[in-house]
């Protein structure tokens, strides 16, 4: 007797694209709405929604300080947990569990916890500017709530763990024993890196980033707490319009926008990721 | 010149001691000033004095929102994996064309940006609503669609990625040997299975449990879960007792991952990332 999986997979199937395309239409249609405040919709459909948005260089500049600050971010992050991931990869088992689990901790966390704490360290009479104000380096206390880099910091938190974690799988797949074959056979630790580890890890370091990337475009939280409403990233202006307008059609067409400015950039980044792939081959 | 080993071994403590004091301080110095408590609205840091008081004056709201976090967690849990788990094994087993894409499918949320997903179920339950006679927003009802949207993609990844690794041979070789077909799943396919499912559950637990971009959404005046209690608390009116009750939720997170590391491995955890 053959199990039939496929008719396993099928409510399974049916429940998952209900609440996808139910939800994914119904505000795709919102966006075409003029709100008529209260909750109420206008019952016709029109694009004044979206000619807001482009005609407005408050909606346009949002958009382009999300994506500058989601590239910035990700940068960092990669810095940080590619070398990290490399590291917990290559030590000995037990060491590598426990620095592990510290990771799972701190990203099973709430965002809002850990923003909490990087509120204390930087706030005016925390640890770090006490610090620095004994060693001179100083005269006005350090912040990061308000300005750009403060909203960065709260990024690289949203993705560290996750990223070091991601890496970590994908550096386990590389064999040491093929970093020590070319180290026997004279490569430099550099070489190595370089010609062995990174031509391996590449197109999971890209997808990684990539991944990064969208998380670091839908952060919101963070943002919200260490933006204190002066940094106006377009999560930001989204739940704006809607708790604070109640314009639910005009956040529904910004919703609309950030979404399809994630998927053209995925989409441009997949294309050059194939380009480059064949690129090698050839 | 130190030799290349010693240079190698003092760059990578270099560089996990960043990663780490990184990662872990802001939680570390939660937990430190939580024992502070003075009646004002900002912290102190390092505290002044050791004391509990913050501990003993938590407010009711807190516990509430934490108890409404937990259920909708436990329930998103059950409900993801209830879905999760025959969408992988279905996928994986079944020979039908375009795998790719009904995996695509199921991964779909975690492609959406989070306050997406957020105004988009705030449309629709704005509209089946008053179609159904039902309050979605803020409703625990609701609030449990919207997290499990968010968190079955996690489990479905989880065990896809377990599911890839199965050694089919095993089954076979029950089979073989007289097991009947429930027998084998019961006594071979299921305790294979096991960790994987046991993370996705606790991915889907600890996803709903920390969620806010979403929620904030739908919460109305009475779904409020812990995060967006906290994070409301912090843009309106900071009160120092969120450090207490952080801390705890902090010390509940860390025997809830110790536990799961006890019962099956970390390595689980890790996997979900490699799904692709």
């Amino acid at each position: 007797m053959r199990v039939r999986w496929e008719l396993v997979l099928l409510p399974a199937l049916v429940i998952s694209l209900v609440l996808l395309l139910a939800s994914q239409f119904v505000f795709l249609k919102g966006s075409l709405q003029r709100d008529l405040g209260m909750g109420v919709m206008a019952p016709g459909l029109t694009l004044d929604n979206f000619r807001e948005i482009f005609t407005d260089p408050y909606f346009l500049s949002s958009l382009w300080l999300s994506i500058s600050v989601s590239t910035i971010a990700m940068v960092i992050t990669l810095l940080i947990a590619f070398p990290a991931a490399y590291a917990i990869a290559r030590m000995d088992g037990r060491w590598s569990i426990v620095l592990l689990a510290a990771v799972v901790v701190s990203s099973f966390l709430t965002i809002v916890v850990k923003i909490l704490g990087l509120l204390l360290i930087f706030s005016s009479s925390g640890p770090l500017n006490r610090t620095l104000f004994w060693l001179g380096a100083i005269s006005e206390p350090v912040t990061i709530v308000g300005n750009i880099p403060g909203v960065i910091l709260g990024l690289i938190y949203y993705t560290l763990g996750f990223a070091i974690l991601l890496f970590y799988s994908i550096v386990v797949t590389v064999p040491r024993s093929l970093e020590e074959a070319a180290e026997v056979h004279g490569a430099s630790r550099a070489g190595v890196f370089r010609q062995v580890v990174m031509p391996l890890c590449l197109p999971g370091i890209a997808a990684g980033a990539l991944m990064i990337f969208n998380v670091n475009m839908g952060g919101f939280s963070s943002t919200a707490l260490i933006g204190a409403g002066k940094i106006l990233t377009l999560p930001i202006v989204i739940q704006r319009t809607v708790i604070l307008e109640n314009n639910y059609g005009l956040g529904a067409a910004l919703a609309v926008l950030l979404l399809g400015v994630v998927l053209v950039i995925n989409a441009f980044a997949v294309w050059l990721l194939l380009r480059a792939r064949r690129g090698m081959i050839v | 010149m130190l030799h290349y080993r010693t240079r190698r071994r003092l760059f990578s403590t270099l560089v996990l001691i960043v990663a780490y004091v990184t990662l872990l301080s802001p939680i570390a110095f939660v937990m430190i000033a939580s024992f502070d408590y003075g009646q004002r609205a900002y912290v102190v840091f390092p505290p002044d004095r050791f004391t509990l008081d913050s501990y003993w004056r938590i407010p009711m709201r807190y516990w509430d929102s934490l108890w409404i976090s937990v259920r909708v967690a436990l329930l998103c849990m059950l409900i993801s994996c209830a879905i999760g788990i025959p969408a992988a094994i279905g996928i994986v087993r079944s020979n039908l064309p375009g795998k790719a894409a009904l995996l695509a499918v199921f991964r779909a949320p975690m492609q959406i940006p989070a306050v997406v997903s957020g105004v988009a179920f705030l449309h629709l339950y704005y509209l089946i609503g008053p179609l159904l006679g039902l309050q979605f927003v803020g409703s625990f009802v609701g609030m449990v669609i919207a997290h499990v949207f968010a968190a079955t993609p996690y489990v479905v990844g989880t065990l896809v990625s377990v599911l890839q690794r199965f050694n089919y041979e095993l089954e076979e070789a029950a089979l073989v040997l007289g097991a009947s077909r429930w027998g084998t799943f019961r006594q071979v396919t299921l305790p294979m299975l096991k960790p994987g499912i046991f993370a996705g559950a606790l991915y889907a637990f600890m996803i709903s449990f920390a969620e806010v971009p979403i929620s904030v959404f739908l919460a109305g005046s009475r779904m409020v879960t812990f995060p967006v209690e906290v994070f409301n608390s912090m843009l309106f009116d900071f009160e120092p007792s969120i450090l207490a009750i952080s801390s705890i939720v902090t010390i509940l997170s860390l025997t809830l991952v110790w536990l799961s590391q006890w019962a099956v491995g970390l390595d689980k955890f890790v996997q979900v990332g490699g799904a692709d």
